[in-house]
């Protein structure tokens, strides 16, 4: 009875075993490299965006093409925090370029390292939180919400490219080093394993938070705007608060990912916030299977491990079609995505085979 | 006096280039409610189209009629992406129907792998058209140069509104579309073929951005992204404006285009992206179904 | 109950199988007669279209390379990975072809926002890196080799010859991009320090299809020539826009340093006829190592395919990576960027001569002044003897005076 009750945790949880021992695997040479435990670990930056990402669409179905913004917040926040650091407040090299002499106010309170993790997250959750106010708050929804938050996104990044004084520009800000040191080559593995494991942590603990969000009347109460918002609205409920609060929440996993990514890849550059790394954000979830958890960290793992191993050398022109297919045929054939397929056309599939059989 | 007549013509002209490029969009989100994402390769492939005519033109027929390719091109771009249309309509979109947001995603799909053929066909780097003689040069009145060019796209904007506007509104066939449209089920009833009038409209929606495609090879770079580089402008128009209604797209694209060159004239580029983005969120804000809507009693729009 | 312990045994097993595909796939190493060398550019996203290029010249030189005998006794294998136009994509790319693919160096980027993700990369793992685009300076990394020009080797030369070509009125218009801005920077010094005026600045987005609005704050401005620092798609759209309005050289001359043989094919050379531009080397520059590097190019890509400053610089690259290996008779990044420092190690170049510079990492190399003809050729009006590298520009007095040179962070 457990597989059937239980059958999502256990995926989730054997994931997670696979996770934690990475750092074997490194060590027994079934994994050749660090660099790929690396990218394992920007992978587990984009499983918590795809878990935010999944609340707001896979449970109320609020589409938002725009959580890249959230992202490449977190990103910068935690970004200018480390540079701050390394640099002990002075001022970086574009913003001198940009005719600065002084650190911008705008940057001043991330000298300090609780308030630059407060901010971190304040930023994103206050920015979400008065978008989703105004925009939940006159029923713009569907589609209107998602080229709404396109256009967001889009504004966002013309102002970060423009801004390069403040922001680096297109560059970003670069050579950073995490907030465990510096993380590259084998003489760093332990550094490396700390702010690994850090991260399975957090990803766990999103998880398990999301979890139990969704599996309380809260969390049927987000289906519920998902299939009828109006019939919600009948029943009684202020259904834009619920709305408001679920996509706040995600802007903030959406900011822990964009910082925990920073710390992996020692760079932000506005590119993260662009409509199509937004949408292929969406992507991961689609593929893996929207309205489970568990389906949007395996999207985000096999899409951007697939990505990872497939679009060099030859492989790239058959890759990019490969990918294309790939959305198309999911998106068409399986609603469900791979967690869809595994759940609801295997049995069919078995019991059409078992039939067949008893009739021969 | 001259600077504010620039500042006026090149608002018309930004402003009809981006309603040219959201016509199409206009018919197939405003009307079908499809969220075509690859219709900005649809406009890539009508700018590859203006350069294969062009090519045609060059190497087999006399020079005296080069000019001519134009025409041409912009017939052979309609004719090309109304098929691609009918294709993707028949395969893809007929299926997902009803599901707004799925077709967002499906034909972002598609749209990456028409990037990657014109990659594959054409090469990674950009090609270049020639404009037709008769475009080269521009009228001079008081000290301001209007370029034919764009007088030329203001005549095809109005040109395909006409066209748009007596195929909605005074043929049969629009008819039938906008009954499908607006009570699919009534229609069917009715007798109409509506898989037929789908594909048609969608097919039709598509053929304009390969006309729009011919425009713009004009006037930048003809490469695997051109379409990117339009698309969110194009679906941002046509929402600002109000979905279903002709008249707001018109609307949707002046705003954006009068607003981006007047901000422009004061601020930077990417400022002024940010502001016109800005203002069409509070514009939003105010009238979420956009500036002109259809009136219905309907609960869930 | 059963599909579920079978569901996730396959997602278990899937889950290996993939992890093992991308860890170990392409961990098989240990022929003795090559040697891996890596290729980073973009294959996909908006900046394929500059990258192509380059990409090829590389190709072109490493089978030349191995026609001939190889490095050492050794055939040069490559490896290729797409770098998507993002800079994160080449940051992780970079590290892949490092740490798992065990390459001995990396040919690679062009966007200076790439270049400077990967910089820590390199530095960390002691790798090499070879850039082939002329860029906005203010760096010298050990791990990186620069083979295309400093800005004292394109820019500062140009706005020079155009002061003593009389020209009084500059106007600065660039893309909204670090290359663009550190050079107007650079720029607005320098013409202090000659006493002509910038009569305005202006920067597009780097995905600007409407240039309206600038050309007219440029007529407003009135400017006699127009530095162009805009890069890729932009170019088209400007200069399209430019001609829509019966603007040529005559009217508005424009200098540019990102328009190159490829971006004029692009553009139309009826369109670019008279403009200037600036660069090291041009197609039609004058040296038997030129006519054999054209020939060989087309031979491999095809007749109407043109030759450039950066595909040329990346063409170098592979050569320069050759003589630094056979110097230090070595492979191994370290002992080879070792061998750089000592200096001594030079190429015969299709551009001439180039030194590559021990301190700096830069390679020393001629400064040439293009006009385009209507045939899109680009014929230099004007060549410097080899110019030394001076990334930082400290030997140029306005430029210490304007306190342009950036800290170290």
């Amino acid at each position: 009875m457990i597989w059937k009750k239980q059958g999502y945790n256990i995926c989730f949880a054997v994931i997670v075993l696979i996770l934690a021992l990475m750092p074997l695997f490194l060590s027994v040479g079934m994994i050749s490299s660090s660099s790929f435990v690396l990218f394992i670990g920007k992978c587990m930056a984009y499983a918590i965006v795809a878990i935010g990402l999944d609340l707001i669409w896979g449970y109320t179905g609020i589409l938002s093409l725009g959580h890249g913004l959230y992202f490449a917040l977190g990103g910068y926040a935690m970004a200018m925090f480390l540079k701050l650091q390394a640099t002990n407040g002075q001022i970086t090299s574009f913003m001198q370029t940009g005719g600065m002499t002084e650190l911008p106010l705008v940057w001043k309170p991330f000298l300090s390292t609780p308030l630059a993790m407060v901010l971190t997250i304040a930023v994103p959750a206050v920015l979400a939180g008065v978008i989703g106010y105004f925009i939940f708050r006159n029923r713009i929804k569907g589609v209107y919400f998602s080229i709404i938050s396109q256009a967001l996104t889009w504004a966002a990044y013309s102002l970060f490219t423009g801004l390069q004084s403040y922001t680096g520009g297109n560059v970003g800000i670069t050579e950073i080093t995490s907030i465990v040191g510096s993380i590259k080559g084998d003489a760093n593995r332990a550094h490396m394993f700390t702010l690994f494991y850090a991260s399975l942590a957090i990803l766990v603990l999103i998880y398990m938070l999301s979890y139990y969000l969704t599996h309380k009347k809260f969390g049927k109460l987000l289906i519920a705007i998902r299939d009828g918002e109006n019939r919600t609205y009948f029943s009684g409920y202020c259904v834009s608060r619920y709305k408001n609060f679920i996509y706040v929440l995600s802007a903030i996993f959406a900011a822990i990912a964009g910082a925990i990514f920073v710390n992996f890849n020692g760079s932000i550059t506005p590119t993260q916030m662009t409509i199509s790394y937004s949408i292929t954000m969406v992507i991961w979830v689609a593929v893996g299977g929207r309205g489970t958890l568990v389906g949007a960290v395996i999207g985000a793992f096999l899409i951007n491990l697939c990505d990872y191993s497939f679009s060099s050398g030859t492989m790239v022109e058959i890759w990019q079609y490969i990918l294309g297919a790939i959305f198309v045929v999911t998106i068409l054939f399986f609603k469900g995505g791979l967690v869809g397929i595994v759940r609801d056309q295997l049995p069919e599939l078995t019991r059409k085979l078992k039939h067949k059989r008893e009739a021969n | 006096m001259v600077q504010f007549m620039n500042t006026v013509f090149n608002g018309v002209s930004l402003s009809s280039i981006i309603l040219l490029t959201s016509l199409g969009l206009a018919i197939t989100f405003g009307l079908m409610r499809v969220i075509n994402m690859a219709h900005g390769e649809f406009l890539m492939i009508g700018a590859y189209m203006t350069y294969v005519v062009q090519n045609i033109f060059a190497k087999f027929l006399p020079e005296s009629v080069f000019s001519l390719y134009y025409f041409v091109a912009i017939l052979a771009a309609f004719a090309v992406t109304f098929l691609l249309g009918a294709l993707m309509e028949r395969f893809i979109i007929s299926k997902l129907y009803g599901r707004e947001i799925d077709s967002l995603l499906a034909t972002w799909g598609i749209s990456l792998i028409l990037q990657q053929a014109a990659r594959s066909i054409f090469g990674m780097q950009g090609v270049n058209v020639t404009a037709p003689s008769f475009l080269n040069g521009g009228l001079e009145i008081g000290g301001c140069t209007f370029s034919y060019n764009r007088l030329f796209i203001l005549v095809m904007v109005v040109a395909c509104m006409l066209l748009v506007w007596y195929i909605m509104y005074k043929s049969n066939f629009g008819k039938q579309m906008r009954a499908v449209m607006q009570n699919r089920s009534m229609a069917q009833c009715m007798g109409i073929n509506s898989k037929k009038v789908d594909m048609i409209t969608f097919s039709f929606g598509s053929g304009l951005a390969g006309i729009a495609g011919c425009s713009v090879a004009l006037l930048g770079s003809i490469d695997s992204t051109i379409g990117q580089s339009y698309i969110v402008n194009s679906f941002i128009a046509v929402v600002l404006g109000g979905v279903g209604k002709l008249i707001g797209t018109v609307f949707g694209s002046s705003i954006i285009g009068f607003a981006s060159i007047g901000i422009e004239n004061y601020t930077s580029a990417s400022i002024a992206k940010a502001a016109v983005l800005f203002i069409v969120i509070v514009v939003l804000q105010f009238r979420p179904q956009g500036l002109f809507t259809i009136k219905s009693r309907k609960l869930d729009e | 109950m059963k599909i579920w312990k079978k569901a996730t045994a396959m997602l278990l097993t899937g889950a290996i199988a993939v992890g093992c595909l991308a860890g170990c796939g392409s961990s098989s190493s240990g022929e003795d007669e090559s040697v891996k060398v890596g290729i980073l550019y973009s294959a996909t996203g908006s900046m394929a279209i500059s990258e192509g290029a380059v990409r090829d010249a590389e190709v072109l030189a490493i089978q030349e390379i191995n026609e001939a005998g190889g490095v050492l006794g050794k055939q040069i294998e490559y490896v290729e990975e797409d770098g998507a136009s993002e800079p994160s994509t080449f940051a992780t790319k970079a590290e892949k072809l490092i740490d798992q693919d065990k390459v001995k160096t990396v040919f690679g980027c062009w966007t200076s926002a790439s270049r400077k993700a990967v910089k820590p990369v390199f530095e960390e793992y002691g790798n090499l890196l070879w850039y082939p685009v002329q860029y906005e300076g203010m760096e010298s990394s050990s791990n990186i080799v620069y083979t295309g020009a400093a800005p004292n080797q394109q820019i500062v030369p140009a706005i020079e010859y155009l002061v003593e070509q009389g020209y009084k009125k500059f106007f600065l218009l660039g893309s909204d991009y670090v290359f663009p801005r550190t050079a107007n920077m650079i720029i607005n010094a320098q013409c202090e320090a000659l006493g002509v005026e910038v009569v305005g600045e202006e920067y597009a987005q780097m995905d600007q299809t409407d240039f309206g609005s600038i050309i007219s704050k440029i007529e407003a401005a009135a400017p006699d020539v127009i530095i162009n620092t805009l890069n890729g798609t932009g170019n088209v759209s400007f200069f399209k826009q430019m001609d829509e309005k019966n603007y040529s050289a005559d009217d508005y001359m424009t200098m540019s340093f990102s328009i190159a043989e490829e971006e004029v094919a692009t553009i139309g050379a009826d369109i670019l006829k008279d403009h200037m531009v600036s660069w090291n080397y041009y197609m039609t520059t004058d040296t038997p190592e030129n006519e054999a590097f054209v020939k060989a190019y087309q031979d491999a890509y095809g007749s109407d395919r043109v030759t450039s400053d950066p595909a040329e610089a990346a063409y170098d690259a592979v050569y320069l990576w050759k003589a630094a290996v056979e110097k230090a008779n070595s492979f191994e990044p370290a002992d080879v960027i070792s061998a750089i420092e000592e200096g001594g190690i030079t190429f015969d170049a299709p551009e001439g001569t180039v030194e590559l510079n021990a301190d700096n990492h830069h390679l020393v190399k001629p400064v040439r002044i293009g006009v385009i003809d209507e045939n899109g050729a680009i014929n230099a009006v004007e060549e410097t003897d080899p110019v030394e590298p001076d990334p930082y520009l400290t030997t140029y007095d306005w430029a210490v005076a304007a306190n342009i040179q950036p800290i170290e962070d």
